[in-house]
């Protein structure tokens, strides 16, 4: 019981608000010239975390996020990452010499006309958000 | 000394405040620009802190009378030049006690080619991947601690390791259910660091490295993104080859022949293993790592015979920290450093108690982020145990008594202030 307590305690203070976000939450856009309809959680993940540059079909893509903790649903959900440990990692990637920071963005208004205008540009919004222009992706 | 000590004050006081009048300009700053048609981006760092100390020195700093010499900066630049090409440089210069003295060095200078997502080749200057945190140590702002856990990642002897003038191969490898493995196969040599406790280890015990300490890097990093989420485990190896011409200066360790001979040091291949886990859960941050060094240097031209010095060691640090808010962040660390053969033993006489050649620091850490990009750090130490004097990590001779009256006591209680900026 006392172990069973404090496991209640760790997840509570580790944030088990995570638990109530889903894939639901977040639509993964792309432009319309990326041949995929369709890409796996894992690629999405592969992508945003800068070790795969395309997509299983051959479409060359390159990820645009959310600046600061605006893409906090879309970070734990696919990435298994808080906003903030995956802007710890993007900067680990520069001061390594092993990646760059992709492109950020203030708002979703931005991230839509950004992934519309850009050729391979893929980037997310939350599923309530108006998408013309360019193309979501189905995730497996 | 008192003009050195001056001077330092000097250049710290300039820095803060010329830190201090950027941080709200460089919180918001991005310095990405465009040349030729391709983005490039920009970013740096800079780090100022305070150590004091109870009693012994560390780091080469004055700890014992408060030290603010603790300060180092870089600055990066990056682009990628087409879809598979890439290139980058970063700049880092420190001026920590006598470690660093403001040297700049290229941290790494590097082009890189992903041919598949499974394979690309980076060559140049490049950082190494060893454990965790080798190819990033410099970057606290990644981090809660103001300062790393020493036994495994000593700030003196920085230079070992973390990064080679050669090539790497890397990839990722997806597994399915299973997760994803990252590998990465590196070769090539050590770049040269001559104020750094490389250097200074020999110097203080009277041989002096005039030459540069050439040294081959052949290794391999293997790390698996679990399919628990946050989870991810790893091992490292590498192996190096060193080989410097040490005249004597005069001087020698209580129990050996003064002057020292003139020695030409031969060691490898030395061998150092790391295993790693971090585990990232919501605002919980655990991590954990281990080291062994097998390391063996053949001392020749030694006047009695054949002399190999064993300098094999082990070293392990676990942490975890909390992250309260946005601002606020808490953690703490134990780590623990063994000297497996201290030097002690090779003199004559009898042979020393082995059980006091460790360092052993429990640390506990506040971090604080005054804004994006601008963090304090205040941080406490208490360290048992100094380790091998005669091949110091962290408690140098030369700021702490002589090679034959070393001052060193036997418990160090530090507390360290680290300011930092990045952007």
């Amino acid at each position: 019981m006392k172990q069973l307590r404090t496991l209640c305690i760790i997840i509570v203070l580790a944030g088990g608000a995570a638990a109530t976000l889903t894939c639901a939450d977040v639509k993964v856009i792309a432009n319309p010239d990326v041949g995929a309809v369709s890409a796996t959680s894992a690629e999405i993940k592969a992508i945003f975390l800068e070790t795969k540059y395309a997509l299983s079909d051959g479409s060359r893509v390159q990820p645009v996020i959310l600046k600061g903790s605006a893409c906090e649903a879309f970070a734990r959900i696919y990435l298994g990452k808080s906003a903030r440990g995956l802007e710890t990692y993007y900067r680990g990637l520069v001061f390594s010499g092993t990646g760059l920071i992709p492109k950020m963005l203030d708002s979703e208004s931005e991230i839509i006309a950004y992934v519309a205008r850009t050729k391979g540009a893929i980037g997310y919004v939350s599923s309530t958000t108006a998408t013309n222009g360019v193309k979501v992706l189905g995730v497996k | 000394m008192n003009d050195q000590k001056d001077e330092q004050m000097r250049v710290n006081t300039i820095v803060i405040a010329a830190a201090l009048s950027l941080a709200p300009a460089l919180s918001q700053a991005q310095f990405d620009f465009r040349a030729a048609g391709r983005e490039v981006q920009v970013h740096g760092f800079l780090s100022q802190g305070l150590g004091y100390s109870n009693q012994n020195n560390f780091l080469t700093m004055n700890t014992s009378q408060g030290s603010a010499a603790m300060t180092d900066f870089g600055v990066n630049v990056t682009s990628q030049l087409t879809d598979n090409l890439r290139a980058g440089a970063q700049l880092y210069a420190r001026n920590v006690g006598q470690l660093g003295r403001w040297r700049p060095l290229f941290d790494y200078a590097y082009v890189d080619y992903r041919f598949k997502s499974w394979l690309g080749v980076r060559a140049g200057r490049v950082k190494t991947q060893l454990g965790l945190y080798t190819s990033t140590q410099d970057a606290d702002f990644l981090r809660p601690w103001a300062l790393l856990p020493q036994a495994v990642y000593p700030t003196d002897l920085r230079s070992t390791n973390i990064a080679h003038d050669g090539v790497d191969l890397y990839g990722a490898i997806p597994l399915g259910r299973a997760g994803s493995l990252d590998y990465t196969a590196y070769a090539g040599v050590r770049p040269d660091d001559k104020y750094s406790g490389l250097y200074y280890q020999f110097e203080d015990v009277g041989w002096t490295a005039h030459d540069q300490i050439s040294a081959s890097m052949t290794g391999a990093d293997l790390r698996w993104n679990t399919p628990l989420s946050g989870l991810t485990v790893g091992a490292s190896q590498i192996f190096q080859k060193e080989r410097t011409a040490l005249p004597s200066t005069g001087i020698a360790p209580p129990g050996f022949p003064a002057p020292l001979p003139d020695i030409e040091a031969v060691a490898g291949p030395d061998r150092t293993f790391a295993g790693y886990a971090d585990y990232a859960l919501g605002r919980l941050h655990f991590a954990a790592e281990y080291r062994r060094n097998l390391d063996y240097v053949d001392l020749q031209g030694w006047p009695t015979g054949r002399y190999v010095r064993n300098l094999s060691e082990r070293a392990w640090f676990v942490s975890a920290s909390y992250r309260v808010n946005q601002r606020v962040e808490f953690g703490a660390y134990n780590s623990r450093y063994y000297v497996d053969h201290p030097a002690a033993l090779d003199a004559p006489g009898p042979p020393p108690d082995q059980s006091a050649y460790h360092i052993f620091d429990q640390a506990v850490t506040l971090r604080v982020d005054l804004a994006h990009f601008w963090n304090v750090k205040l941080e406490g130490h208490f360290i048992d145990g100094v380790g091998d004097p005669f091949s110091p990590h962290g408690f140098y001779l030369r700021v702490n008594g002589t090679n034959l009256d070393p001052s060193l006591k036997p418990t160090t209680n530090l507390v360290v202030i680290r300011m930092g900026w990045d952007f």
